[in-house]
């Protein structure tokens, strides 16, 4: 990876720090997704459809800073510490290589 | 003149929390002699208050709108943020702050070069300053704390020059502009190697670590300056390695001093190389 196609410009990243900073917003993403995406304006079809399809490697190709990236993947598959939110870093990890290689055993 | 008397720099990976029960026993022995010996050493310092120098994850503002550096101004700080407890699996933690020493810290700095922000209100605090606050158990010490949150992530991004020259003026702000007597204790937060959300996550450059942990702990920052760079962070591990820049600040503030790491652990599943440095300021 690289700083190449880092684009700050990205509604994705106003999305994850809405849903960051307001639980309320975080309950309405879990029960209406859609509602939630349709208050980006600016979000780009290929953008959401990437959120949508939880395809993070296509959000990453459009610019999604990864430390970002990385919280919408906890938010999304579990964030729990005692598991080490290993559950979304695997799947993040999974989508962004087409490969579960590089991830290590259970610890 | 105010005089600095501890000096360290430790990661603040959340996993050594959450995961340091299923760790295996060098890797848990690594964690516990780290913050065991920071904390013991920052104790036995006897500071009046301590600068923590952490990266800010895109917690405190937009990318959009991305501040190098935010002084915290308030008269307590307190963790984690909401959204960041069930992911760090710590207890919540409060220090007193120093509303005095942030607004000359802020003051000087701004006149020695340096642009500065100044937060009035709580910062919202993840791992940057939860994970050494009760790894070395420094809340319960009641010495305040003034935060400095950096930018190590958004790019562009102050490098390890700047960072550096910003050391040289937060120890110029110390001796000239601080009381006399006042015993100050520094402390960079973040690293070692890690890519945090990257297609690298669980990889960890045991060789770029070790080698910033030997340079870090000689008194001979020409080299350590010309062989810890950017592009070799970023090699290390994108968007995460670059927090060690907090580490720069700690060092230009000290200058060459001898330092003494405590072992080093590159287990995966922290997601984060681990290893820290106590400088001899004294």
């Amino acid at each position: 990876m690289s700083w190449e196609t880092y684009d700050p410009s990205l509604a994705a990243h106003d999305l994850v720090q809405d849903l960051k900073w307001d639980p309320a917003l975080r309950a309405l993403f879990k029960q209406n997704e859609a509602a939630v995406l349709d208050r980006y304006t600016t979000m780009l079809p290929a953008e959401r459809r990437a959120i949508e399809q939880r395809d993070f490697r296509a959000l990453y190709d459009l610019g999604m800073h990864p430390y970002l990236g990385g919280q919408l993947s906890r938010f999304i598959w579990g964030n729990d510490a005692g598991g080490g939110a290993i559950e979304a870093s695997n799947r993040l990890v999974a989508s962004l290589t087409g490969s579960i290689a590089s991830i290590p055993e259970k610890p | 003149m105010a005089e600095i008397v501890f000096a360290a720099g430790i990661p603040h990976a959340p996993a050594v929390v959450g995961l340091f029960d299923k760790a295996p026993d060098e890797a848990r022995a690594v964690v516990a002699a780290t913050f065991g010996a920071v904390g013991r050493a920052l104790r036995a310092a006897k500071p009046d208050v301590v600068l923590v120098f952490a990266n800010d994850h895109l917690t405190n503002s937009r990318i959009t709108a991305y501040p190098d550096f935010i002084i915290g101004h308030a008269a307590e700080h307190a963790g984690p943020h909401e959204w960041f407890k069930e992911w760090i699996g710590c207890r919540d933690w409060a220090v007193p702050g120093d509303p005095e020493v942030a607004r000359t810290l802020f003051k000087g700095l701004t006149k020695r070069g340096f642009r500065m922000n100044a937060e009035a209100g709580p910062l919202k605090f993840d791992d940057n300053l939860s994970v050494p606050t009760v790894m070395t158990e420094l809340d319960s010490t009641g010495i305040p704390v003034v935060p400095i949150l950096q930018n190590c992530t958004v790019p562009p991004f102050p490098d390890g020059a700047r960072c550096y020259a910003l050391g040289q003026a937060v120890a110029r702000c110390i001796a000239e502009d601080m009381p006399a007597g006042l015993r100050v204790a520094l402390i960079g937060s973040g690293g070692l190697s890690h890519e945090p959300g990257g297609a690298r996550y669980y990889k960890i450059d045991e060789e770029f670590d070790q080698l910033f942990l030997k340079l870090a702990s000689e008194p001979d920052h020409a080299t350590f300056l010309r062989e810890i760079t950017i592009p070799r962070m970023e090699q290390a591990g994108l968007g995460g390695t670059a927090e060690v820049l907090s580490w720069f600040i700690v060092m230009g503030a000290i200058g060459e001093r001898q330092g003494e790491s405590f072992g080093y652990t590159g287990w995966p599943s922290f997601r984060c190389g681990i290893g820290g440095v106590v400088w001899e300021v004294a």
